[in-house]
């Protein structure tokens, strides 16, 4: 059953509830497979019915849709479906149906939901395990930069810190730091392989003793197929998979080490040196996240095109993560995961830029330009949502989960939030929250207290009008009880 | 969180007895002699420096405060930080934009400036912010004269801070008055965390450490105890000699420095306080059973449930 050349008929089960579905309806003939999930979470439990070059989609599917479908296939034809796409007669990947909740060719994310994430021969079927050594290694990650806040190397090229890392003694880690992002979660989750072929190519070019796998306790099929798949198969380097707590600056790279470590509580550490010299127990670490080593395997298979893994959360329904063209817009992420009508969106992760202007590039240096992050998260402000509200709290949440460290961040959150709340009482010190803002973000110690002011300074670009408002007792959404308590 | 890995080769022996709270960071020392430029003046500093040596050789144009920095030349000190939490000793370098000075390794040829403006306002916002957390009751402490924060704010001119000083009473901890040699406010910590390792890398008592996050952060001890009394404290107060403000203060001179005027003490200005409860006193150098850690990374708050925030 693992040979895909078996399967040009075969049911798909994608989701978190796959394994049970998938259980319940084997049929002699019919190969069911519990896949991980696509990215479109809405839309699951979802079917996928192949037979003969034709794949049927039936969305959040339940028992009865998925004996029908196995009925339909064991008499060799497709059940009704939302969608069907016609494609090779043996497919190494799944077929993008014109539904909501998918946009896009896909390169890294090509195989969630269609592989057996369980399953090493399906991926070394699909693709082939890599045993390209260290200089090869090197050559294909000639030019690729690193993805995501987690990624001690984001926006950054990577290959030369790798070199270095080899040059020096001492045992050398390989972090593969899924921890929070959406779209490393589904990696984990979905292709774990692809994660760990690239990993263990890092873990050759760096000459490392040791690769760990680290996801948030939150994500648990990630964390659960990441075991499975670390068991799965020899990758050359003993690979741990460890979970860290669900807050997010458990994310930030040096904090990932020291929850690898098993510090009980987490904070970040003093750079420079970074954990390329003083990492996992004060030897030389590499920390990228799942995505960096996804593109890394697929540009060793000579597939590298320029995509980013975008992931639309916030006020819908389930979150949606797509793969787009780096010239393409946050716009199409937000059209595929359905969105219409919003107030605003937060690109860039939780501490992303706020824009109203959802048609700018998916590079690093279009989203940069606007002000945007590019952590690969865009989250939706619904339509009911006040802006002013929403910095609040979110710099609120940010006083309340900082690691505590640091006077710029730490303070500096409780600070700003106090401003923040000033504006409904009727004073809006812009000149002073523009101050604060700079110095926390010249000299907080990490990403966590550099990143916070840009959603706040995005907001008062973007909606200086509500701001005023507010100050003058007036909520132009009608969402706050302005100058009283909410 | 998963801790199977002990078995790594590499891995330190696991020092079960102590968990100070904190990050391990990296060494920031220099590797090398270096010649360094501090606002135009050639400095020489040795192997093993952060800038802040090279500043503190030279005529500064900018005023440094440096709070959070141990100052002080004995191997003991050596043990203790850099934890750069201040920020107040933030400069301007050619070479890598504004850094700390105290963990920034002094590399050859860097060339410094105090005086330069973005780093001139950091160090005051950020001196302010640790002001804007810390009740400023100096007419009633025990360190009034001899406090690393009331220097620091004195010389670098501040008269009003911009966010004010920690003057909410409601919100203030309780005086930890339980033990019979260490007064603990916690309400003027400045969180450099020379205490936690006074007493963790000098003493090796592992009683003291950081917990929490965020606001709450705070110092505590590692048995889980509330109070100083049941904490494994061993009384020998090398913390209490490294707290740059009034948070540690010896028993017998809290109230050595409160101006003379009725009502005016140390216990006052904070309104509550945990007393001993009398129990028999344990021995020098006992030990109490150590409790679990408690589980310190959980939060309350989520973006699903970002709290009241007005
Ligand atoms: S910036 Fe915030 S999260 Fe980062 S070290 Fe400082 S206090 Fe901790
Ligand atoms: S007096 Fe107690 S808390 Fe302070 S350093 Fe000594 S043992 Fe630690
Ligand atoms: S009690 Fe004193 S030494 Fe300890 S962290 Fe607070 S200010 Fe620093
Ligand atoms: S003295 Fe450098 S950060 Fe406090």
């Amino acid at each position: 059953m693992t040979d895909p050349s078996e399967r040009t008929t075969a049911l798909r089960v994608a989701g978190a509830d796959a394994a049970g579905l998938a259980a319940s309806a084997e049929r002699d003939g019919v190969p069911v497979v519990a896949v991980g999930s696509t990215g479109a979470r809405a839309l699951e439990p979802l079917v996928v019915a192949t037979h003969e070059g034709t794949s049927a989609f039936v969305p959040n599917a339940d028992a009865d849709d998925v004996a029908a479908a196995v009925d339909a296939l064991a008499d060799g034809t497709l059940p009704d479906a939302d969608a069907r796409v016609d494609h090779d007669e043996v497919q190494a990947s799944l077929p993008i149906p014109s539904i909501e909740g998918f946009a896009g060719e896909r390169s890294v994310l090509a195989r969630c939901g269609w592989t057996d994430p369980r399953d090493p021969d399906d991926y070394a079927n699909a693709v082939g395990f890599s045993d390209a050594d260290a200089d090869a290694v090197l050559d294909a990650a000639e030019g690729l930069r690193g993805r995501g806040w987690g990624d001690w190397c984001a926006d950054e090229p990577y290959a030369d810190l790798w070199a270095g890392v080899r040059e020096r003694d001492g045992p050398t880690s390989v972090v593969v730091n899924a921890h929070g992002n959406p779209g490393d979660a589904l990696l984990l989750e979905s292709d774990p392989f692809a994660v760990l072929d690239g990993a263990s190519a890092a873990a050759r070019a760096v000459d490392a003793d040791y690769l760990y796998l680290y996801a948030s306790e939150a994500d648990e099929a990630a964390l659960e197929r990441a075991r499975d798949a670390a068991a799965a198969r020899d990758y050359g380097v003993p690979v741990e998979v460890v979970a860290g707590p669900d807050v997010y600056r458990a994310a930030e790279p040096t904090m990932a080490i020291e929850a690898i470590e098993g510090n009980h509580r987490l904070e970040a550490r003093l750079r420079p040196p970074g954990p390329e010299v003083e990492g996992i127990y004060g030897n030389p670490t590499v920390v990228h996240t799942a995505r960096t080593y996804a593109h890394l395997a697929g540009a060793i298979h000579g597939d590298a095109p320029e995509t980013r893994v975008v992931s639309v959360t916030g006020d819908v329904a389930d979150a949606t993560t797509v793969e787009l063209a780096e010239s393409d817009t946050v716009a199409s992420a937000t059209a595929a995961a359905g969105v219409d009508d919003f107030t605003a969106a937060c690109v860039g992760g939780k501490f992303g830029g706020i824009t109203t202007d959802l048609d700018v590039g998916l590079a690093p240096e279009d989203l940069d330009e606007a002000d945007l992050g590019t952590e690969g998260v865009v989250e939706v402000l619904g339509e009911d949502r006040c802006p002013v509200a929403f910095v609040g709290q979110r710099t609120n949440v940010a006083s309340e989960t900082n690691c505590g460290r640091c006077v710029p961040c730490r303070e500096g959150t409780t600070q700003l939030t106090e401003k923040l709340r000033d504006v409904y009482d009727g004073t809006y010190d812009e000149g002073g929250m523009t101050e604060l803002m700079g110095v926390m973000e010249s000299t907080s110690i990490c990403a966590f207290g550099r990143d916070v002011p840009r959603t706040v300074r995005t907001a008062m670009r973007e909606f200086d009008d509500a701001f005023e408002a507010h100050a003058d007792g007036d909520c132009p959404s009608g969402t706050c009880a302005v100058g009283g308590t909410q | 969180m998963s801790s199977e890995h002990a078995d790594r080769a590499d891995a330190p022996p696991l020092t079960e007895t102590i968990a100070p709270g904190t990050a391990t960071d990296p060494d920031v020392k220099s590797a090398e002699e270096a010649t360094v430029t501090v606002d135009g003046q050639d400095i020489v500093v040795p192997e093993g420096s952060t800038i802040i040596e090279a500043i503190e050789a030279a005529e500064t144009a900018g005023e440094v405060p440096a709070l959070c920095y141990y100052d002080r030349d004995s191997p003991e000190a050596e043990k203790i930080g850099p934890r750069s939490e201040c920020r107040t000793c933030m400069v301007e370098t050619d070479e890598h934009g504004m850094v700390p000075s105290c963990s920034f390794p002094a590399e050859d040829g860097l060339t410094i400036s105090t005086d330069d403006e973005a780093a001139t306002e950091a160090r005051d916002v950020n001196l302010d912010l640790v002001l804007s957390d810390h009740n400023l009751r100096c007419t009633t402490c025990g360190k009034n004269g001899r406090c690393e924060l009331q220097d620091a704010a004195i010389d670098n001119d501040v008269e009003e801070p911009r966010y004010g000083v920690f003057d909410d009473r409601e919100a203030y901890e309780p005086l930890d008055d339980s033990s019979d040699f260490i007064q603990i406010d916690r309400n003027k910590c400045i969180l450099c965390n020379r205490c936690v390792e006074a007493c963790n890398d000098v003493q090796v008592e592992g009683v003291l450490r950081m917990e929490g996050h965020g606001a709450d952060t705070r110092i505590g001890f590692q048995n889980g105890s509330e109070t100083m009394e049941d904490s494994t404290c061993v009384s020998c107060g090398h913390c209490v000699t490294v707290c740059p403000t009034g948070s540690l203060v010896e028993q017998g001179i809290t109230d050595a420095a409160t101006i003379p005027l009725p009502g005016f003490s140390q216990k006052n200005s904070i309104g509550k306080s945990l007393e001993s409860t009398g129990k028999e006193k344990k021995g020098p150098m006992t030990r109490m059973k150590r409790d679990e850690p408690k589980d310190l990374t959980s939060e309350a708050r989520t973006d699903e449930n970002p709290g009241d925030w007005l």
